[in-house]
């Protein structure tokens, strides 16, 4: 057993503190619906229980290693309710994106959500909704060359917060 | 190399990734970067970022939705009985009375998970009772066997002393009693129980702890039964 292993309820309840928000947020986001999302995050965390002699840090990180797990189980689920129509209605129309794709796009979404307020919105009316920057200088009352710089420190910003969440392993 | 060409053109590279800089600039940049390996390191290290916005819904950059508290108390509960059933050292082998079972009138609104997928009397089922009191936690862990169905039971948060009695409903007004066990602080606040029900015949998992009723529907039931409110009928 690889030290770091998650062998005892302790190293569980300390992984859900850590990672079960982002877990759910995703699952969320992936199976359009709350009560499969929290089957979603409960099933993870009781695969990583029983499987938890076979985590080694030295491979990964726990995150990853958790969302490897709720990928199985959010194509599990997927096909539970494939063959059961009508269990999930009502909420959010479910993503029929694939869940690699799903994964990518919240990656950015929750670094969007954790970098500042000022980074976000320069990111959105630049970027997003594509506007002049002179616009949005007017609109903001600052000059061009501020929202310039906005946009390049806002990109920093979302660069520190992927790599802060340990996205590239 | 750092040099004042550099802090000059630093901050036009966040617009320059994003393809927002005008011709004539991005031509001027463009030079300086072949010219300099750090800022052409952080172009493309911004460029690299720049290519990963479009996947993201900026609608989606609002607040995301928090797990409900209950969730993490539901998990440990599940891990709970799952460890202490492995380590079983009393088991309760209780009566195979198939009688019609007492049912006390609630009104408790559960729902429960059936976490494997399957439809009916797939190889275990488990489940765990929702919308419980806070700071109470029920889980159970029914499993197919030859004499019909053995069921591991946790409690956590109720008084001590509370005498828990377990039943599963069948089709109609069948039941079978799966027995009961005490809780009590530490160590005993988990039971292997048994009933003479097949899995694959159960519609729901009763518990009576004390005078609260907290129903489990199982199998295909359980999906009709999500979140709505029940009233459990005298028998």
């Amino acid at each position: 057993m690889a030290p770091g292993a998650l062998t005892r309820e302790r190293d569980i309840r300390e992984a859900y503190t850590a990672h079960a928000a982002e877990l759910y947020g995703f699952a969320v986001r992936s199976l359009g619906d709350s009560g499969l999302a929290e089957e979603a995050v409960q099933e993870t965390f009781l695969r990583a229980w029983r499987a938890g002699d076979r985590f080694d840090p030295q491979i990964g990180s726990l995150r990853t290693w958790l969302f490897a797990i709720l990928r199985n189980v959010v194509i599990d689920l997927s096909r539970a309710r494939a063959a059961r129509p009508g269990v999930a209605e009502g909420g959010i129309e479910p993503s029929v994106e694939p869940f690699d794709e799903a994964l990518l796009a919240w990656q950015i979404e929750e670094a969007m959500r954790r970098i500042g307020e000022q980074h976000r919105r320069i990111l959105v009316e630049t970027y997003y909704r594509g506007r002049p920057y002179a616009e949005v200088a007017e609109e903001l009352g600052i000059p061009e060359g501020t929202v310039k710089s906005r946009v390049y420190y806002g990109l920093r910003a979302l660069r520190v917060v992927l790599e802060e969440m340990g996205y590239e392993d | 190399m750092k040099t004042e060409r550099c802090r000059e053109w630093r901050e036009a590279l966040g617009a320059y990734a994003l393809g927002h800089l005008p011709d004539e600039e991005r031509v001027g940049l463009e030079a300086h970067l072949e010219g300099c390996p750090d800022c052409q390191a952080e172009a493309d290290s911004l460029l690299a970022i720049a290519e990963r916005l479009p996947h993201a819904d900026p609608a989606r950059f609002g607040p995301a939705p928090a797990p409900p508290p209950e969730l993490g108390r539901r998990i440990a509960a599940t891990i709970g009985a799952e460890k202490r059933s492995r380590r079983r050292h009393r088991r309760l082998r209780l009566g195979l009375g198939l009688s019609g079972a007492t049912a006390v009138a609630a009104a408790a609104v559960l729902a429960i998970f059936v976490l494997t997928g399957n439809e009916t009397g797939g190889p275990e089922q488990r489940v765990a009772f929702r919308s419980l009191p806070a700071g109470v936690a029920i889980a159970a862990t029914p499993e197919p066997r030859a004499f019909g169905t053995e069921i591991h039971m946790y409690v956590a948060g109720i008084r001590s002393g509370t005498l828990c009695r377990v039943y599963m409903r069948g089709p109609g007004r069948t039941g079978a009693s799966a027995g009961s066990f005490r809780y009590r602080w530490g160590g005993d606040d988990s039971a292997v129980l048994s009933a003479a029900l097949d899995l694959s015949r159960a519609k729901a998992l009763v518990v009576h702890a004390g005078n609260r009723t907290f129903v489990a529907p199982l199998g295909s039931a359980a999906a009709a039964f999500i979140d709505q409110p029940q009233e459990e009928e005298p028998t």
